[in-house]
This record gives C-alpha cells, sequence and structure tokens, in this order.
C-alpha cells in the first residue's frame, strides 16, 4: 500500500484537456459489449444465473467478490467494467437536452430544417410559429396561429378544412378546431434535427466535431457497468436487491418489448402513443429522477436515483467523490490540553500509534532500529506491522511468523511500515477548516493516554476548546510530504495568521493570569523560592539549559529577586543567549499619563528582553497584538525563540498559579454594602428618569430626534438611559473591589471574562435586548401577562435588576431565555450562512496565485492584479499596521541591541546624508519604502536638532555634562544597522512567487464572518439611520446585490460649517411633494370649464428653505397650462376626480429615489461642527449634482449605484471600503491587500459581478470547476451541447483529476526543454552494407 | 569616578502612593532633593523599609558596591555579607539598570532639565533635574541605590 510519490516526468501520458460531447448510438455501440435485450434479471430456474443478454449478464463486469467478468475474466477489483447498450424502439427525448431541443427547434424552419430568423422560412416559405413546452417533455409548434384575429392566413385556413370530415361526425369537436396545432413528438424531432446542415451549426453554437443535433435525442441507451450499479445478495430474504439504474434498464426494456409487440400485432395507435409516454417518461427518470411536472397517475411510487442525482450535491460524485476523498493513514478522538507539551508537538496515543504506520526504506543508518521495530512486530510500540522486502514483491504481515528472523533478513532497500513514532511529522485538524491554520503539522508524541493533547497555546488557530471536541490526524507517507508539510504546515511556520499578520499562536487563559499575577510589582520571592521556580524550565530539550539568575533586585535588608526578573528569565536564560528583546507597549489598564511610570503599572518595557517595567497582560502576551512578545521574538530571532519562550511560559505559569492558588467561590461574587447602595440609588435615578420621559411622552413633550417617532425617540433615551446603569453598576463593582478577587483579575488581565460579566454576576444583569431593541409584546399590548397593559417602564420591557448572584425573579428569568434564545438561534443561522458564503468564496477565488512577474493572475493567466496589494508585500509579515516595517520598533531595538557606547553620536546633517548614502546601495527596495524610511529619518534627525537646541548641545561634542548627548542618541553604527534591518525586513515581506493569494482572501474574510454575531445593526451618526452590518452585510456586498437593505449616501457639503447650507441641501434632495406646500387644493366647475385650482403657501415655503414658487410648480405640474380634456373613456368629472387623488402626491423638488436626508454633526476638533448630509436612498448621481453637494466628497455604500453613476474603479474602491468597514466595527481587521483582492476579482471583468453562481460562470470557463461547485447537471450538459473543452488548470479541476495543481510550490517549471537524444545511430540492413557483399 | 559614586543626596518624601495604594507591598514616594533641586520618583518595597510621609532619607547612586570603587562583576553573589562593602552603612539597597534619559517633552524654552529611568527589577525610580548633577549616567548601565534614613 506505498503510495507511491507522484513525478510529473514518469506519466507516459498527461491529460491535456476533457472534451464534452453529446455520445453518438454509432459511438454507444463501439464501446459496448453486448447488446442488452431480455427484460430479465436472473434465470427462473435453480441456479439464479444472470440471464443471458440482460442487464445483468456478467460480460458487462462483475460486482460480486466470488465471480469474474466474463469479458476480460478479472475480479472484482482489477475490472474496470464493460459497458451494453438497449435500443428504443422508439426515439425519445433526453432529460438534459430538452431545453437545448426546445432552443434548437425555435430557430430553425420546422420544415426544411433551416436555421431562420423570422416567421417565415427564408429557403422554403414554410410558415413558422413559436415552440412550445406542453405537458411533461412534450413539444407543440404553434404554426397555426395568426398574429391578428382579422386575417387569416390560406395555410390556416387549409388545415381547419382538414377537419371539416371529423366535424361533421363529431359535433363536439368543432370548440376545439381552433385550438389544434402541430405535434412535435421525437421521431419528427428527430427527422428535423438530423436535416440541419452542417453549415449551419456554428449558427446554434455547436460544435460539429463534438456533436450533432440529431444526437440530442435517445434512440439508443448505453448500459453502465455492473460495478457502479452492483446487485446486492441479501442473506435476510432470497434473492437480490437490484440499483436503481438496473431497475429502470429492465422497465424500458420491457416497455420496449411492450411496443414492438403492439406494433406487431397492430394494436391501437392509442395503445402505442400510451407505451410510447411511458417509455419517454422512464428514460427521462432514468437519466433524472427528480423531474418536475410529472402527471400524478405516472409518478413513479418510490423516489430513484438518476444518473443526475449521482452527480449533484454534497454527497454526489463531484463534491463527494471527485473533489474530496476519505483517506487512510488517519485518526479522531478526543482532545484535551497538556502544557508540558511544546507548541510544535501533538499527544498521540498509542493505541493511535499502533495502527498509523509510515513506510521508512530500511537504510544503512536506520538498520539497527528497524531492526528492533520489526522485532517488536504488531503489539509493541515502536513496531512495525508489515514489511515488503526489496527482493520479492510480497508484503509480509509481522503479526505472525517468524520475526526475529524477518529481522536479521532485513536488507537495505526493504521497506517497513513501522508505527507511528516520537517527532513524526503528522497534521492536525479540526472542523470546521475554515482558514488554513485549522490543519497544521506538528510533531507526534506517543504517551499512554488515551487522547490527543496538544499545548494549549495551539488553542486558538483550530478554535478548538476541551469540553469535548474532537480532532483528527493525518499522517504523511512519504518523506517529501513530510517535508513539505513541515515547512508550509508547520506549527512554528504559522504562528502568525494570514489575515492580518497578528499572531494567532499565543498564550491564553491561564497562561495570562499567571504571568500577570507572577509580573506585579510586589511579587517578591527568596533566593530559594525564586530558583525552584525557574528550575521548572528545566526539562526534556531545555534539560541542559543553563540558567544565570541574575543578582537580586533588593540587596538590602534582605536579598529578594521580583517576578519580573523570573519572567525576564523565561525571555533569555542566561547571559549567553543571544537573544535581546525590547518592547515598548501600553498595556490593558494603561492610566493614561506618564508612560513607565503609569501608576496602575501598565506601562510595559522590555529591554534587551528584560521586563522593567509594567504587568503582562493579554496585550503583550495573547493573540490579536503585535505588542505580543513573542510575536517581537518570532519577528526578531525566528520561530524557534519563539516557540522556545512560549513553551516557558506554560511549564512555568501553570506552577505557579498552582503554587500561589487561583480559584474562585461565592465570596468573590458576593456584593458588599456600598455596592448595594450604590447600586440602589443608580436604579431608582435610573427608574425615575425612565418614569420621567414616559410622562413627558403621554403628555407630548418628549422632543423628538431627528428623523423618529416620538415613540421611538422613547425608546431609545430608555434604552440608553438603562445601558448606563449596567456600565455604571460595572464600574462601581470595579471600585468596590477587592484586588486580589479572582474574577476581576481575569477581567483586568484580559484572560477570561469582561467587566460586564463581573457586573452582571453581582451586581445587576441589566436589559435583554431582543434584536437590538427591550422586549416586544407577546401577549395582548405587553410582553407578560404580569404587567399592565402598555407599561413602558423598564421591568416590564426586559429589565434584569437583579444580579445572578441575587437571583432572577421569574419574569425577569423569562426575559433573559429569551434573549439567550436569540443568540443560540442567531449563531445557528450565522454558521449555515457564512458556511456558504466561505465555500462561495473560496471556489471563486482559489485559482488565484502571485506569480514570479509579481501579477496576480488567475489559473487560465487573465491578470487580476499587476502588482500584488499595490506593492508585492505578504499581508504575513506586516509588522506595521499595514505596513512591512514599524521604524520606531525597529530602531529602539537597534540602539538597545548596539549600545557604541564610546562611539560619537551623530547629528542632523551626518545622519542625513549618511541614511542618503547607505539607501543608494539598497537597490532592491522599492520607491515607497524607500521615501517612507528616509522621511522616518530625516524627522528623527529634525527632532535631535530640535532638542539639541533646547539643551543649548553643540554638535561638536563638547558641551558638559556629557550626559546630555544621551538625548536621541543614535551613532553611525546604530543608522546603518537600523537601515540593514529596516531593509532587510522589507525583502522578507515580499511575496514569495506561488503564494495562494485567492485562498488566502478567500479564508481571510470567510473566517472572520463567523464569529460576527449579533449586531446586524448600527446607527450611523443619527439614531434614525440604520447601516445593516455583520454577516448580512458581507453577504450583500459579495452577492453584488443591487437592492442593498439600507443605501447611504454620505455627502459632504462644499461649506460643512454653515448649519444652513446643510438645511438648504437637505430640502434640495429630499422629496417635497404638492401637498406639503400647499395650502388649497380644490375643483373649479366653470359652466365653459373645469379645472383644478392649487394656491402654494409660500411662507411655508421659505420656512422648508424650499426654493418652490409657482413656475417651478407649473414646470413639474404640465397638467395644470393644459385642462383636461374629456376623452372617450372617462368622463370629465372623473378625470378631474382623478388628478385631484394624485396631485397631492406630485413630487415638486427633490430626489425620486431618496426616501429621506438627515443632517449629520460631525464634532471633530475643539468646537467646531461640520455638517454633512447622510441620504437614504440610490439616487447617487442626483444628490452629486445638487447644488451646495460638494460631488468629488459624495460616496454611496452601494456598490452597483457606485459603479453605475461613477464607474468600475469607484465601485472596486467602494467594495474595499465598506468590507473593512463592516470588518472593523465588529472589531476585526484584515489586511487591505485581502481586500483589494477581492474587489479586483469582483471588478476585474469590467463589471461588478458578485461571488455567486451567475458570477462565478462568468468569471470561470472551466466546466468540470463550475460542475463541481453548484448546478452541476446543468453545466454538464451544456458543456456536452457546445462540445466545450476543459484545460485542467485550475485548483478544483487539478484534484478531480488528480493532477498537481500549478499554485504553491507547483508554480514553477523547469523552463529547459531537453532535447530528445535519439539512440544510437540507425544502422543499414546487414544485407544492406556493401562491404559485406561479395563481389561475384 | 573612581569611587562610582554617580550621585548623592537627601530627600524629603513629599507624597506617597498619590493616586492611591495599588500594591501590598510597594509604595511610591515621591520626593524632593534638599541640596540639588533634583525630583524623584521611587518605588519602595515597604514590607520590607516602611517609610512615611515627611521621612527624610539620604539616597546614593552608585556604580559598585565595592568599597574601593572598583567595578563589581555584575553577577550575584550570595556570599556578599561576608565581605565589607558600602551597602553596610546603608538600610535599604536595591540593583537595577539606568534603561531611559530623557529630556522634557513639552515645552520649547531651554532648559537643561533631564529625567534618568531606572528599573530595579520592576521597582522604578526616576530621577530629575539638572542635567550637571546626572552626569555619568548612560543607558543601559546598571547601579545600585542606597538609602538610609535619616534622623531629626
Amino acid at each position: 500500500m506505498v503510495k507511491e510519490q507522484y513525478r510529473g516526468t514518469d506519466v507516459a501520458k498527461k491529460i491535456s484537456q476533457v472534451c464534452f460531447g453529446v455520445q453518438t448510438p454509432q459511438e454507444m455501440r463501439q464501446y459496448s459489449h453486448i447488446h442488452c435485450v431480455s427484460k430479465n434479471l436472473y434465470s427462473q430456474d435453480l441456479s439464479h444465473q444472470a440471464v443471458e443478454f440482460g442487464v445483468l449478464d456478467r460480460r458487462m463486469g462483475t460486482s460480486q467478490k466470488d465471480k469474474n467478468c466474463d469479458s476480460c475474466g478479472k475480479n472484482l477489483a482489477e475490472c474496470v467494467g464493460h459497458y451494453g447498450y438497449v435500443d428504443l424502439e422508439l426515439p425519445c427525448f433526453h432529460a438534459g437536452y430538452f431545453r437545448s431541443v426546445m432552443n434548437i427547434l425555435q430557430m430553425i424552419c420546422k420544415s426544411c430544417s433551416r436555421v431562420i430568423k423570422c416567421t417565415t422560412c427564408l429557403y422554403c416559405g414554410a410558415m413558422n410559429g413559436t415552440v412550445k413546452k406542453c405537458g411533461l417533455l412534450k413539444i407543440v409548434h404553434e404554426k397555426y396561429k395568426s398574429a391578428t384575429k382579422k386575417i387569416i392566413r390560406p395555410e390556416i385556413e387549409e388545415f381547419y378544412q382538414s377537419f371539416s370530415l371529423a366535424v361533421k361526425h363529431n359535433k363536439e369537436l368543432d370548440n376545439f378546431v381552433h385550438r389544434a396545432q402541430e405535434d412535435l413528438n421525437p421521431l419528427v424531432v428527430l427527422e428535423l434535427l438530423r436535416n440541419i446542415p452542417n453549415r449551419d451549426l456554428p449558427l446554434l453554437v455547436m460544435n460539429s466535431k463534438a456533436s450533432r443535433p440529431e444526437d440530442l435525442i435517445i434512440t439508443r441507451i448505453i448500459v453502465p457497468p455492473l460495478c457502479i450499479r452492483p446487485s446486492v445478495v441479501t442473506d435476510l430474504k432470497s434473492g437480490t436487491n437490484e440499483d436503481d439504474l438496473t431497475m429502470k434498464l429492465t422497465e424500458i426494456i420491457f416497455l420496449n418489448d411492450v411496443i414492438q409487440k403492439h406494433r406487431a400485432t397492430g394494436a391501437k395507435s392509442q395503445m402505442i402513443m400510451e407505451d410510447w409516454d411511458f417509455l419517454q417518461l422512464q428514460c427521462a427518470l432514468y437519466i433524472n429522477s427528480e423531474l418536475s411536472g410529472i402527471p400524478f397517475n405516472m409518478k413513479p411510487q418510490k423516489a430513484t436515483r438518476g444518473f443526475v442525482q449521482r452527480l449533484k450535491g454534497k454527497q454526489g460524485r463531484f463534491r463527494g467523490n471527485l473533489s474530496g476523498k476519505r483517506v487512510d493513514f488517519s485518526g479522531r478522538t478526543v482532545i484535551s490540553p497538556d502544557p508540558n507539551l511544546r507548541i510544535d508537538q501533538v499527544g498521540v496515543p498509542v493505541h493511535v500509534a499502533k495502527v498509523l504506520t509510515y513506510p521508512e526504506r530500511v537504510t544503512k543508518s536506520n538498520i539497527a532500529l528497524m531492526r528492533k521495530i520489526v522485532m517488536n512486530g504488531c503489539d509493541k510500540h515502536p513496531g512495525a506491522n508489515f514489511i515488503q522486502q526489496r527482493h520479492n514483491n510480497m508484503k509480509r504481515f509481522l503479526k505472525y511468523g517468524n520475526r526475529e528472523k524477518i529481522a536479521n533478513e532485513l536488507r537495505y532497500g526493504d521497506i517497513v511500515e513501522r508505527h507511528l513514532m516520537d517527532g513524526d511529522v503528522c497534521l492536525f485538524n479540526r472542523q470546521p477548516s475554515l482558514h488554513k491554520l485549522s490543519i497544521m503539522a506538528h510533531f507526534a508524541k506517543v504517551a499512554n493516554h488515551r487522547t490527543f493533547r496538544f499545548n494549549e497555546c495551539v488553542c486558538n488557530p483550530y478554535n478548538a476548546d476541551f469540553d469535548g471536541d474532537e480532532m483528527n490526524l493525518h499522517l504523511p507517507q512519504t518523506e517529501e510530504a513530510k517535508a513539505e508539510a513541515l515547512f508550509l504546515m508547520g506549527t512554528k511556520n504559522n504562528m502568525v495568521t494570514p489575515r492580518n499578520g497578528e499572531p494567532l499562536i499565543a498564550a491564553i487563559q491561564d497562561f495570562i493570569t499567571a504571568a500577570y499575577l507572577l509580573t506585579q510589582k510586589d511579587v517578591f520571592f527568596s533566593r530559594a523560592q525564586a530558583a525552584r521556580l525557574i528550575s521548572y524550565i528545566i526539562a526534556y530539550e531545555d534539560r541542559t539549559t543553563k540558567i544565570d539568575l541574575p543578582p537580586p533586585c533588593i540587596i538590602k535588608p534582605s536579598t529578594l529577586w521580583t517576578g519580573k526578573q523570573i519572567f525576564s528569565l523565561i525571555l533569555k536564560p542566561n547571559k549567553k543567549s543571544p537573544i535581546k528583546a525590547c518592547l515598548r507597549a501600553k498595556g490593558k489598564q494603561y492610566c493614561g499619563k506618564g508612560e513607565d511610570l503609569c501608576y496602575n503599572d501598565s506601562y510595559i518595557v522590555i529591554y534587551n528582553s528584560q521586563l522593567l517595567a509594567g504587568a503582562m497582560d493579554k496585550s503583550t502576551l495573547g493573540s490579536g497584538s503585535k505588542n505580543n512578545i513573542f510575536y517581537i521574538l518570532l519577528r526578531d530571532y525566528g520561530q524557534k525563540v519563539a516557540a522556545d519562550a512560549m513553551w516557558r511560559l506554560a511549564r512555568i505559569c501553570p506552577i505557579y498559579l498552582s503554587n500561589r492558588g487561583f480559584s474562585i467561590g461565592i465570596g468573590d461574587v458576593t456584593p458588599g454594602e456600598g455596592l448595594l447602595q450604590a447600586k440602589h440609588q443608580l436604579l431608582t435615578e435610573g427608574y425615575k428618569k425612565c418614569d420621567e420621559f414616559i410622562l413627558a411622552l403621554s403628555r407630548g413633550k418628549l422632543p423628538s430626534q431627528p428623523g423618529c417617532t416620538p415613540e421611538q425617540t422613547l425608546e431609545a433615551v430608555i434604552l440608553k438611559e438603562l445601558s448606563v446603569i449596567r456600565d455604571y453598576a460595572g464600574k462601581a463593582c470595579l471600585k468596590e473591589m477587592d484586588k486580589s478577587n479572582t474574577p476581576l483579575i481575569m477581567a483586568i488581565c484580559g484572560s477570561k471574562g469582561s467587566f460586564i460579566n463581573i457586573s452582571q454576576m453581582i451586581a445587576c444583569v441589566g436589559q435583554q435586548a431582543i434584536g437590538g431593541n427591550r422586549v416586544p409584546n407577546g401577549f395582548e399590548d405587553r410582553p407578560l401577562p404580569h404587567f399592565e397593559k402598555h407599561s413602558k417602564d423598564p421591568a416590564a420591557r426586559g429589565f434584569v435588576a437583579n444580579s445572578f448572584y441575587s437571583g432572577l425573579t421569574a419574569t425577569e428569568f423569562f426575559f433573559h431565555t429569551m434573549g439567550g434564545r436569540e443568540g443560540l438561534v442567531d449563531t445557528a443561522v450565522k454558521t449555515a450562512e457564512t458556511g456558504y458564503m466561505q465555500r462561495r468564496l473560496v471556489k471563486s477565488l482559489e485559482d488565484l496565485c502571485g506569480h514570479y512577474d509579481l501579477t496576480v493572475r488567475t489559473s487560465t493567466k487573465d491578470v487580476v492584479q499587476f502588482v500584488y496589494g499595490e506593492d508585492g508585500l505578504d499581508p504575513t509579515d506586516m509588522e506595521g499596521k499595514n505596513r512591512p516595517v514599524d521604524f520606531n520598533r525597529v530602531l529602539q531595538v537597534v540602539q538597545a541591541n548596539f549600545q557604541c557606547t564610546h562611539k560619537k553620536p551623530l547629528c542632523e546633517k551626518y545622519i542625513k546624508s549618511q541614511a542618503e548614502d547607505l539607501l543608494k546601495k539598497k537597490s532592491e527596495i522599492s520607491d515607497d519604502f524607500r521615501k517612507d524610511l528616509l522621511n522616518f529619518i530625516n524627522k528623527y534627525a529634525e527632532d535631535l536638532t530640535k532638542c539639541r537646541t533646547r539643551y543649548g548641545i553643540n554638535d561638536n561634542g563638547k558641551t558638559q555634562p556629557a550626559v546630555l548627548y544621551q538625548l536621541q542618541r543614535i551613532t553611525s553604527k546604530q543608522l546603518q544597522e537600523f537601515i540593514n534591518m529596516a531593509c532587510s525586513k522589507y525583502m522578507k515581506s515580499r511575496l514569495e512567487p506561488g503564494t495562494a493569494v485567492g485562498a488566502l482572501c478567500a479564508q481571510s474574510i470567510g473566517e472572520p464572518g463567523t464569529q460576527m454575531t449579533l449586531k446586524t445593526f448600527h446607527f450611523a451618526g443619527v439614531a434614525s439611520m440604520n447601516i445593516t452590518l455583520g454577516v448580512p452585510r458581507i453577504k450583500e456586498i459579495i452577492n453584488a446585490s443591487k437592492n442593498i437593505s439600507t443605501p447611504i449616501i454620505t455627502a459632504h457639503l462644499t461649506n460643512d460649517k454653515d448649519a444652513d447650507i446643510a438645511r438648504i441641501a437637505k430640502g434640495r434632495i429630499e422629496k417635497t411633494t404638492l401637498s406639503e406646500i400647499c395650502s388649497l387644493m380644490e375643483e373649479v366647475y366653470q359652466p365653459d370649464d373645469c379645472y383644478i385650482l392649487i394656491k402654494i403657501d409660500l411662507q411655508r415655503c421659505r420656512l422648508l428653505k424650499i426654493e418652490v414658487n409657482a413656475d417651478t410648480v407649473r414646470y413639474n405640474l404640465y397638467i395644470l397650462t393644459v385642462h383636461p380634456a374629456a376623452n372617450a373613456k372617462q368622463s370629465l368629472y372623473n378625470i378631474v376626480q382623478m388628478l385631484k387623488e394624485a396631485m397631492p402626491k406630485v413630487v415638486v423638488q427633490g430626489l425620486h429615489a431618496v426616501s429621506r436626508a438627515v443632517i449629520h454633526i460631525d464634532e471633530s476638533d475643539a468646537g467646531q461642527e461640520k455638517y454633512k448630509l447622510l441620504v437614504e436612498g440610490n439616487d447617487l448621481g442626483g444628490v452629486m449634482a445638487i447644488p451646495g453637494v460638494a460631488g468629488e466628497r459624495t460616496t454611496s455604500n452601494n456598490t452597483i449605484e457606485v459603479e453605475r453613476c461613477l464607474g468600475i474603479e469607484a465601485a472596486r474602491q467602494t467594495i474595499i471600503n465598506e468590507v473593512e468597514y463592516t470588518m472593523v466595527s465588529h472589531g476585526m481587521s484584515i489586511d487591505r491587500r485581502h481586500l483589494m483582492l477581492l474587489a479586483d476579482l469582483m471588478t476585474y471583468k469590467g463589471e461588478v459581478l458578485g461571488i455567486t453562481r451567475y458570477g462565478l460562470a462568468r468569471m470561470k470557463e472551466s466546466v468540470l470547476m463550475l460542475a463541481s461547485f453548484e448546478k452541476t447537471a446543468d453545466h454538464l450538459f451544456d458543456a456536452a451541447y457546445y462540445g466545450q473543452t476543459d484545460v485542467i488548470t485550475g485548483v478544483s479541476e487539478c484534484i478531480i483529476m488528480g493532477i498537481p495543481m500549478n499554485i504553491g510550490t507547483g508554480v514553477f517549471k523547469l523552463l529547459h526543454k531537453p532535447v530528445k537524444k535519439v539512440r544510437g545511430e540507425r544502422r543499414n540492413l546487414i544485407f544492406d552494407q556493401p562491404e559485406l557483399h561479395l563481389n561475384t | 569616578m573612581a569611587t562610582g559614586l554617580l550621585f548623592e543626596d537627601i530627600f524629603d518624601i513629599k507624597d506617597v502612593d498619590p493616586e492611591g495604594k495599588k500594591f501590598d507591598r510597594v509604595s511610591r514616594l515621591h520626593c524632593d532633593s534638599e541640596s540639588f533641586k533634583m525630583e524623584l520618583i521611587l518605588d519602595i518595597n515597604t514590607q520590607l523599609y516602611p517609610v512615611e510621609l515627611g521621612d527624610k532619607f539620604r539616597l546614593v547612586l552608585a556604580t559598585t558596591l565595592n568599597e574601593d570603587g572598583t567595578p563589581g562583576d555584575g553577577e550575584f553573589n550570595p556570599l556578599w555579607e561576608n565581605n565589607p562593602t558600602r551597602a553596610d552603612q546603608f538600610e535599604y539597597v536595591m540593583y537595577g539598570k539606568v534603561y531611559r534619559i530623557e529630556g522634557e517633552e513639552s515645552g520649547g524654552d531651554v532648559t537643561s532639565k533631564l529625567s534618568a529611568y531606572v528599573s530595579f527589577g520592576g521597582l522604578l525610580m526616576r530621577l530629575q533635574g539638572d542635567a550637571n548633577n546626572l552626569h555619568g549616567m548612560t543607558v543601559d548601565q546598571n547601579l545600585y541605590l542606597l538609602l538610609k534614613k535619616l534622623a531629626f
């Protein structure tokens, strides 16, 4: 079973393309071995043999283990199967090509079969009507239907006349004569299609090489081999269970026989027609058993599986067997945590290790080990299950037999299928595999337990917890696979997520808590304690690590070490270690001033691997932050150093925590007297305020917010008031609680839980929201019958004043469950939705790949981006925000690492000139980066001069005291190192050719989608204007929906400081109807005239800032000038009434597509109010053209609208901005390069294409790829009709065909093609050689 | 510099934990010096060495504990108590590192005020004052802080 490694050069034949076409009856005959004619499956006698020439004839292969194929004589495993065929008595329509046949018939003349365009044939002059589907698989040609009733063409008259005899004998027919049309039965159609000349085929977009139209009609059915429709012998009852296909085929043969018999005996034509219909139906069901519109009496009793059903769907051939396969050498079990394992290890139970094997070739270096392993056999752990000796191709099972002898006979080149052993590379995976980090390579560590174990730091990428999760393990089977897995998928190589370059493998939960507690300012250890704690890192690989305990920080009165000193040893255990990490970062509790001297001790300073100030917390240890200390180690010193440090932390932290003690009890959540009082006060105040609002509303005195009804305003203010209560309660908790409170410690250091969680436990659970609002009515005018009707007070609308500690009342509990259920439903719905979104994204982006010329291209080599992400850099390697290098940090590192104590500091002039000189030599960096770097250095130099002038320091270095030169000090060496380091970081961050940037993009957008729960709406500045967010919004953008749920145009104003201008512009945009500005509208009837009189209220116009006068109204209302005139249909009175009804709704000013506009006030800088307009609606062009609106700064969030109005590049930018905005408002960051790629893919065809089945079909040509996505059968039938070819280039196609794909390591090819040498010279025949001739 | 002394002065404790007591065993002292007009912020372990508002102490910063001023090797020697050292005359001694020397951030006037930041294993000290008094300090320098309360 050794899997042979694929070698591209070794294959004799290579699949270059797959062609699709319609199989002709002749081809079927050629493929077939037999002609099936017998409707019986088995002979009726006791032998129970398959009937000869039946559909189970064993000449078509075999489906049983004990019987061999009669054609090739091979057994079940080896016989590939052979075809048979069945001839149909009468032709039938093909269920898959039915629509194509209809289309063809529509295009050809129904008498001469030429392609025509108009109703009368140009070639034969025959009349043609429309072709219609009529019932199931029947076509009617409406030839005898004239366009107008008045003129009846002579042919039609003649046709009607032909019925005269029938009508004479049956009067009832008379009514139906006019409905008679030409029936196009398969026989007629076959003849028509056959007569289409080859030269007309291109007009039908058919490929004459691949198919002929007549082949679209079935006259012969191919019978598939037995192995795909096995008959199962059941033990329970006698006989066999037959496959659906077999059953359908027997039915078809049976019907064939019936028709034949009826024809031979001259039965009624009606009966034959009935049989034909039935045959037609069976043929259709054979292909697609889910046909719609089958008449009830013909409907099959039980659902069967036709060919289409076998192919389509998740379990179908394409998605279930071709794109993804079941694999050997894999295992699955429950997972559990183990901090003693390194982050690149996985603990494998010995039971699993004995089953998973690796075929190891015996070599000189491992023969001793292999002997031992073979000796151990199957049942003892480092053993082997099979051995394949080189000289004989036999595989020997090592459970039985003389193992000692086999071991002694072991020779180089033998293959031992040994058990999985420590250090083997295996792939570890947890579903759902949403991103590439969901499957990573670990080193195995076999141990005596029953679960897979791994370091908790690796939970994040897998999104695993240990509440019963199961994970899968795969063992790669070749050395090449192992090496590739280790370098591309190794945990150490994947510590950083490609989504935004933030670390994903980092300390979590207890590790953070313990590190936080350890690095507190007041943690002191005696020598014994310090030594004991730090000695825990001496284990396994670090067994021989020397530890240099630094001098104690307090020497007198007694020697004491601090926790920070111990922590420093985790980073750098001894003086010889070259690691000098540097970091300055704000912690979670940073007080906001004083930097290092923050009184919460939350400004972290790490200087040359020494923790000098600040307590470590989530922001410096946890995932999702580039200030993570392990990230710093990773970027500056490589993955091994980072992984080692993380492992040391993982060992020390649990030990410190268990020694110190960290637990939670009821006392931790018991509120104190002060807290209870504070809460009581908060509640009474809050309730009072709410009551005031409610009272104000009932008196109609509540000032409504812009664009809101008074009720909505009330809801908004109450909701705000109540949420404030919970926040204040949380703050009160914080104040009241002791520093040693464990939930508080966890919330502060960020390891688990938030302040809201604590406040819910101790003080107040807070408002329960359902769909972002307070609890709605579940009963008549009230949420629960415990409250009064129409009650609006907090308790009646789901405010839970109790805490989890004090216990919820019955109604509160009920409201709480309502909120809880919403959360559950939301997650359930969202997983399905995001799963599908992810699949679509991946399918459309999977084949995008960075190439050697820096372009991003699809598999068909279409350019999607000329330079990836506009700078050709890899998002994984971004140290700054969307930038490759964080200059400030690099400078700090360089200054710390290269002290150059005795060197002279540089002055501004030298810095600038030296930087320029140095950068001149760096030809490899891009111009943008060079500019950034120079700017940074120049700024630093200028700051230096500023600083020096302030202190009066000379540039010559002679100012006293010399300590002043320490300010902003930079030496020549430091500058040089800084530039070198920055440039090397830049070079490292360049995108590697072959990177599957598309797949990364799809995963980076799809994976965070699963985490976007709730909060589907969000207010854009003003309370009344909602913006859809979350998964629904992402879906809208990606689908390129025409009608988005909340289209909003953001209009900047030409003068954004004037409120009046804003109001005028608003008036111009918003719709003003006639009814709003007129004071009078009446009908006037005069003896000679009647009209409608409208009086416009100019005062009101002025008030609304509307530039309306009688002229503009007249312009918009031209009806006023034309007095209504009576026409034939309506009386004058009616018209006047109608007009009166319609006129108030006439828009006098404003844009039709806009529903409303709201003024938004930005208070950006100190008191300066800035106005802009938020317009709800779609008419971007209209809004831009409004005077007063700054058109060039006006944007819409509707991609399609922007494309229509501003063009494709603007649409691209809109997609990028909108996805980013949505992600950011859910607190997720994605590198811009990913969004650019997505937007580019959606727009590179020149129009905005959605990531849907329609958009995808226009982006990609590959049939196999489209078939494996959605609408499998449709794509295949179409491909056959058009005679398409699929040049296997994309990812999906390559997987389906089993060819290595041209992405990643498959992207480079040897360009050199060796000229094939002719082996040896061709010699002449011996008799032709003259020197051998006898001279006679 | 032969003596290895960097700075010496007498300080008055003006404030203890101005933002509230954040840590059980450590307090932050805000002090002013008597002779050189230096401002000092210092974290000390009050469990070991209790101090009170208004206390006065002598503070010495030195690069070595050796009486003769020979530089130490920077290694911890558990036997140091046996040898006579400079620490013998003091009550509270810490060992730490100068990691940052900075000017004043705000204000554009000409000044000569500098701040030196020292961390004693997480216990921070900031000594702020005229540059002349911080003479001899360099970044990444190890130093000892010696403290002795003065009796009134």
